[in-house]
């Protein structure tokens, strides 16, 4: 780079140039570089244990049964959308909050089917959750 | 900020004080928020959950366990078969007893591979599975 000559007031100044050039080069890089990421949840579940001698769970009254299957889920035994079983819940947790739900999976059901359920759970603030698999 | 005064042959010079300050300000704040260790996997697409709670601070204990689309267990970043999993898991409950578990499954993932992760986690004393999900995607 060319020197330019200045007057002797002007001496004690800095040459500014390299630093700049570094310093928006650190910039550019972190710019590139920058990723944003997702807000993350989590969804907790309890999972019991797959104990054949456990005493056969007593017959709560308090029990939700939900079947997730490959192609859609069921609730007390009849098939329903996503958005009947969300409305099904709501009104569920508008009565009592302290319903222990049971999810039980097909093995072939995606993960996906499985959070949406766990999702809609949260939303309603049911939070006695067991995940089953079958 | 006063003005320097100039001689006319550097009357064009630009005052580049509030720049530098206004670039170092961006550097610091880059490097602040730069997270170098990149040890999730990037092919995994999580399932969309608005209304689960946030993870907030996380326990340093937390196991993350992800499972990909085809069923692949990986921990950090590290592809583990099922076996080698079971040891770790095994050898980390001998040193915490009990340690949060947080599984990172693709959205796609059979239940029947995130299955076999949780079996291994109840088969050592882990009752309590989190799951993660995306709460709020950035654009």
């Amino acid at each position: 780079m060319r020197k330019r000559k200045r007057r002797p007031a002007d001496a004690a100044e800095l040459e500014m140039t390299p630093m700049i050039d570094v310093v928006f080069q650190l910039l550019i890089f972190f710019l590139v570089t920058l990723k944003q990421e997702d807000i993350l949840s989590h969804l907790d579940v309890s999972r019991p244990a797959p104990d054949p001698n456990a005493k056969q769970e007593e017959t709560f009254k308090d029990l939700l049964t939900i079947t997730i299957h490959r192609y859609g889920y069921m609730l007390k035994g009849k098939n329903r959308s996503i958005e009947q079983l969300e409305r099904d819940l709501t009104r569920l947790a508008s009565f009592s909050k302290s319903v222990s739900v049971i999810i039980r999976c097909t093995s072939d059901s995606q993960h996906e089917r499985l959070v949406s359920v766990l999702n809609i759970c949260a939303k309603v603030g049911l939070k006695k959750l067991s995940v089953f698999s079958m | 900020m006063g003005r320097q005064k100039r001689s006319s042959t550097a009357g064009c010079a630009v005052d580049m004080t509030p720049m530098i300050d206004v670039v170092f300000q961006l550097i610091i704040f880059f490097i602040v928020t730069i997270k170098m260790e990149q040890s999730i996997n990037e092919d995994i697409r999580l399932a969309k959950a608005e209304y689960g709670p946030m993870i907030e601070e996380e326990d340093p204990r937390t196991m993350v366990v992800e499972i990909d689309q085809r069923g692949w267990i990986s921990i950090h970043g590290a592809q583990l078969s099922r076996a080698k999993f079971q040891k770790i898991m095994i050898g980390r409950a001998k040193r915490y007893r009990q340690f949060p578990v947080l599984i990172r499954a693709d959205r796609r993932t059979d239940h029947k591979d995130v299955r076999a992760v949780m079996d291994i986690c109840s088969k050592i004393g882990i009752w309590r599975i989190n799951f993660a999900a995306i709460k709020q995607e950035v654009t």
